[in-house]
Order: structure tokens, then C-alpha cells, then sequence
């Protein structure tokens, strides 16, 4: 098992720095993504880890010995690709077995962990057929097995979903963090799909522009984005301003179309500064005019099932993006008040 | 048939192309002394003088040798010039990949005469069979790289990558993962090699040896001189054997290409 640390890892392209020295530390079996638009350096870092693209400068080491000049052959990892990279002339056993005969194991050796791997992935029958006679999700399965059956130190994943339907996605979403699970092995997953990213990991990476612009747990990178790029990227979400009225013991007051709110501070406020606050439109809720909230006008409504998306134009001129259950009868024109709860509000910064 | 006007069209192509082999082949039964369609006659009597006729024989083992040898030597050094071309030749494509169908752009009979001053030039002349078998090479070699570069183009560089990270060296993933998945367009240049090889005139005619021949040289030479039935039964023989060499390669490695 491989504890993976990153030290200010660096890819220049020309003059381009697609990653710009990033520094990471990957604990024993943990679950990470690297999250992010495309461009910001998640693959290129992957690419890294894996050894297929080389080192600008910076160090990647597995259980503390660099492994910057190993070359990819050497460096045991597994790999899934997104286009699941199978080899089309050969069954899935014998794909299966490359990464093995690799590693000369012995025959026997080699069938039962071949059979094994394949029942993990619930292919068991599945051994003498060719890539081509399964499906997307079958052969994202395959390509699962064939780079776990080598037990290699760590297992990457570039963007493993992106080719699948909707459906099938959330299903290997599970399918692939239980399996993780269950391993037990370091996990790096680039993805540009933040469901995906929360769902799925330990910690969350978020990247733009070939830097770390936070990591943490989901819930925190939901819940406590550091920038507005954060927020929006992970989310939807409502921007509203206020007034700092005073900054106490890490808490700012601020002063905002739902009245004075209490949020907790990181430092950035400062009395009578204009502050953004982001507020997701889940936590949001809809009630009748008059009630105590902020006063609007509902100019959308968009059913989905599950949920119901109302757009709100408050009557300070703000729109907000509301979220609710169905059961809100309420409808496009009618008057209404949102309300927000008090731990709703988090403080991105300072107004622009 | 839903399109009379189409069918019959390509039926005529058809026929302008294949009649003047079939001529030649009904030609080679005559059993006549002159080299005339409609046969005079049906026989297998200038098959024989054929059989007989130690100068063809010779012909025909240097023409096969030649064809042998060139299209092994242009199948390697094709297949090494495609992946290059195709996966690292980055801004100087456009010029290798002019370079490399050279041969083919140029006039045959300049490239052999260039050919024949450069193998004087650095001395070994046309004793040795070399200055021939380089020009068979380089004849054959834009058909190598057309057909490789080809399956190449559809080679996804992902393969390789899977292949590394499973531990595969450069040469195993060559030999396990790139040389199976490019297979039939090695093969197929391969057998175009051996076929222009085989059928080739201006350059083996240029650096050829003294007293030595090809078959194409010993048939033009042998019309020269004679109008017999003979030059059919060679023609003849000589479209059998290139049928037979694309009909036993489709069979024996063509088969085993797995198809995806």
C-alpha cells in the first residue's frame, strides 16, 4: 500500500506552465479527485503521477522514494483511460494477463487471480469474449480489472465515465468507490464532473489554471468554497452582496436583503467592506408574501421531477435561483418571500 | 437489377481491364506456332518449351529471389519510417511523408538512371546485385509506408500507454500490442512490395548485371526475336504466381488478422 506525496510538481509546455507547482499528499488508500475544467492541468498531473509525460520540475514520490525517473513501465501503477484503451485483438483474459505476464506469474497463479478480479467486477463469464462484443460499461468494468489484477501500488483514473450514458455513470460512480473500498488502494481519479468528484472521494482537489485552488472533504468544498470560482464550479449557486457591520471572534455580521446574518469569517472581512455571499439554491426555501424573508416575484418555474427550480426576482433587483421539493404549489407571477436559514450564508470575499 | 445503366457501365470497365489478360491467357493454350487470339488449337505445348527453357527458369529464381528479398528489406524499413511518420515526426511530416513517396512521384527511368550513376559513382557498380536490390526497395518502399502509416493513423497512442503502465518495454509493447493491431497494413504492403517488385522493368533493366535478367527482361527480350505462344505461357504463369502469392497470404496470415 502507497502513500503518494507531490512537491511543487511543475509541466511547462512552451510557455505555457500546465501545471504550476502543485504540492499534494496522498495518504494510504485514500480516494482523491482532481477536479476541474479542461486545461487545468488535472490530466497533465495524472499524466505525471503515471509517467507518460515528464517533469518539469518538482517531485512525485511513492512512500517517500521519487519516483520522477522511473520510467511508466516500472512505476506499478494501474491505469484506466477514458476511451478504456482494451486491446481489441486480444479476449478479455488475455488482456487481463498482459499486466500479469509482465510480472512472469506462474500460470495457475495467474488464472485465479484472472478469475477472481473477474468476479469483482461482475464479468465472470465474460473471459473469452473480445472488446468489441460488450458494451461501454462492460468494457470500463474490463478495463478496472485489468489494472487492479497486476495489484498495483496505486490506481488512476482518467475521466473512466465521461463515455458513459447518465444512468450507467451514476452506477459505476458507486460501482468504483465500493470497489475502491473494498481494495483498499491509493486512487487518483481526474474528472471534470464535480457529482462525480463528490460522490466518489475522500478529498477533493479543485484546479483551475494549472493550481490548487482548494482541496478538502466534499462537504467542505461544497459547503465552505474559498473563491468564487470554487463555488460556481462545484455548484449553483446565488452571489448576493452586504454590508459588514462589524467583525468579531472569526464571525462577520453583515447586513443583506434577508437582514443581518451572522457568517463565519476567515479573516477576509472588515468593517463597511460590500461582501459577496454565496448561497446554494437548495438550502433556499419558498413561503407565502408577508412572511418574514426576502420579497420577490417568482419569473420561472422549472419542473424536474425530484425538483422543482424556481427563479425569484427580489424586489431589492437581485435574482436568486431557488430549489425546492415539488410540493411547493407555487407558480410563475405569484408573490412570494424566500427564506433562508442562518448557517446558509458563506462569505466568499469581497464585493468586485 | 435496380440500376441497368450503372451495371452494364461497370461491367464494360470490367471488361477493358480484364480482356487483354484474358486474351494473353487463351493465347498461352495455342497450339500454333504464332502468337495469335483466337487460339489455333488447345495445348499445353509452350507451358512445356517454357518448363524446358533453362534462360526463363533463371529469369523467373532471379525475379522471385529479387521480389523475396526487397520486399522483406522494404516491409522493415517501411514500417520503421510509418511509425516514425505517424508518431513522431511532428512539424516535419508534410516533408518525410513527401520523401518517402518519392519513388513514386519521380519517373521510374529517372530514379534508376540516378541510381546507376550513384552505384558507379561510389564504386560497386552493377557486378554485385546490390545497386538492384536497392532500387527494388526503393520502388516498393512507398507502397509499405502507404499501407502502414494507413492502420497506423487508427492506432490510438491510449494502447501503448495501457501497455506501459502494465509493465510492457518498448520492444514487447512493438511486438505484443502495435505489430498485431497494424498487421494488415504490414501485410498488405508487403504483398504490393512483392508484386511491384516482381513486375518492376526500368530499374532492373538499368542495374542489372551483365547476363543477368528478370522476367520482365526476358520476356521483352525474348519478344524482340520471337512471336511465339511462349511469351503467353510466361505472361500466364507470371499473373498465376502473383494471384498466388495475395491468395496464399489472404489465407495464411490474412485470416488470423482479427477484425474490430
Amino acid at each position: 500500500m502507497t502513500e503518494v506525496s507531490i512537491e511543487r510538481l511543475t509541466k511547462v509546455f512552451g510557455s505555457s506552465r500546465a501545471v504550476d507547482g502543485i504540492s499534494l499528499r496522498i495518504a494510504d488508500g485514500e480516494f482523491i479527485s482532481l477536479l476541474g475544467p479542461s486545461g487545468c492541468g488535472k490530466t497533465t498531473t495524472l499524466k505525471m503521477i503515471a509517467g507518460f509525460e515528464p517533469v518539469s520540475d518538482g517531485a512525485i514520490r511513492f512512500d517517500g522514494s521519487d519516483v520522477v525517473n522511473v520510467p511508466a513501465e516500472k512505476r506499478d501503477i494501474g491505469m484506466v483511460f477514458q476511451n478504456y484503451a482494451l486491446f481489441p485483438h486480444m479476449t478479455v483474459a488475455q488482456n487481463l494477463a498482459f499486466g500479469l505476464e509482465m510480472r512472469k506469474v506462474a500460470k495457475p497463479e495467474m488464472e485465479e487471480r484472472i478469475a477472481r478480479v473477474l468476479d469483482m467486477v461482475q464479468l465472470g463469464g465474460y473471459a473469452e469474449r473480445y472488446p468489441n462484443q460488450l458494451s461501454g460499461g462492460q468494457q470500463q468494468r474490463v478495463a478496472l480489472a485489468r489494472a487492479l489484477v497486476i495489484e498495483p501500488r496505486i490506481l488512476l483514473l482518467d475521466e473512466p465515465l465521461a463515455n458513459l450514458d447518465a444512468k450507467l455513470r451514476e452506477e459505476m460512480r458507486v460501482f468504483i468507490r465500493d470497489l475502491q473500498r473494498r481494495v483498499g488502494i491509493t486512487t487518483v481519479y481526474v474528472t471534470h464532473d464535480q457529482a462525480e468528484a463528490m460522490t466518489m472521494s475522500d478529498r477533493v482537489v479543485v484546479m483551475f489554471g494549472g493550481r490548487i485552488a482548494q482541496m478538502g472533504a466534499p462537504a467542505d468544498i461544497y459547503e465552505k468554497p474559498e473563491t468564487l470560482e470554487v463555488a460556481e464550479f462545484v455548484g449553483q449557486v446565488n452571489l448576493i452582496k452586504g454590508r459588514v457591520t462589524s467583525v468579531d471572534a472569526g464571525e462577520a455580521q453583515i447586513s443583506t436583503v434577508f437582514g443581518t446574518v451572522a457568517v463565519p469569517d476567515r479573516g477576509i472581512a472588515r468593517p463597511n467592506m460590500t461582501a459577496t455571499l454565496a448561497l446554494r439554491p437548495e438550502a433556499l426555501d419558498l413561503a407565502a408574501a408577508g412572511e418574514p424573508g426576502a420579497a420577490g416575484r417568482i419569473t420561472a418555474r422549472y419542473y424536474s421531477g425530484s425538483l422543482v427550480d424556481f427563479r425569484v426576482a427580489l424586489s431589492s433587483g437581485e435574482e436568486l435561483h431557488v430549489q425546492t421539493f415539488p410540493n411547493a404549489r407555487y407558480s410563475e407571477g405569484d408573490d412570494v418571500t424566500v427564506r433562508a436559514p442562518l448557517d446558509a450564508f458563506w462569505l466568499i470575499g469581497a464585493a468586485q | 437489377m435496380k440500376r441497368p445503366v450503372l451495371t452494364i457501365y461497370c461491367l464494360l470497365v470490367y471488361a477493358f481491364l480484364l480482356a487483354p489478360i484474358l486474351v494473353v491467357v487463351g493465347a498461352s493454350f495455342n497450339a500454333g506456332n504464332f502468337l495469335t487470339f483466337p487460339p489455333q488449337g488447345l495445348s499445353l505445348r509452350w507451358y512445356v518449351t517454357f518448363f524446358n527453357n533453362e534462360v526463363f527458369m533463371r529469369a523467373i529464381r532471379t525475379s522471385l529471389w529479387l521480389a523475396a528479398v526487397s520486399t522483406v528489406i522494404s516491409t522493415i524499413i517501411g514500417t520503421m519510417a510509418a511509425i516514425y511518420y505517424v508518431q513522431h515526426a511532428g512539424k516535419r511530416k508534410e516533408l518525410i511523408r513527401i520523401a518517402m513517396l518519392s519513388p513514386l512521384l519521380l519517373p521510374e527511368v529517372l530514379t534508376a538512371i540516378s541510381l546507376l550513376f550513384f552505384v558507379y559513382t561510389i564504386g560497386i557498380g552493377t557486378r554485385t546485385i546490390i545497386g538492384l536490390v536497392v532500387g527494388h526497395v526503393l520502388i516498393t518502399l512507398p507502397f509499405v509506408f502507404i499501407n502502414v502509416s494507413a492502420s497506423l493513423e487508427s492506432f490510438d497512442s491510449s494502447w501503448d500507454m495501457a501497455a506501459r503502465s502494465l509493465g510492457a518495454g518498448r520492444w514487447t509493447r512493438f511486438r505484443r500490442i502495435m505489430l498485431p493491431l497494424i498487421k494488415p497494413g504490414v501485410i498488405g504492403g508487403a504483398l504490393f512490395a512483392f508484386i511491384i517488385s516482381f513486375d518492376v522493368f526500368t530499374i532492373s533493366f538499368m542495374l542489372k548485371g551483365i547476363g543477368m535478367s528478370t522476367l520482365p527482361i526476358q520476356l521483352f527480350d525474348y519478344l524482340r526475336t520471337n512471336f511465339t505462344p511462349e511469351a503467353a505461357a510466361v505472361s500466364t504463369l507470371s499473373i498465376v504466381l502473383t494471384l498466388g502469392v495475395v491468395i496464399v497470404s489472404e489465407k495464411v496470415l490474412g485470416l488470423r488478422i482479427h477484425r474490430f
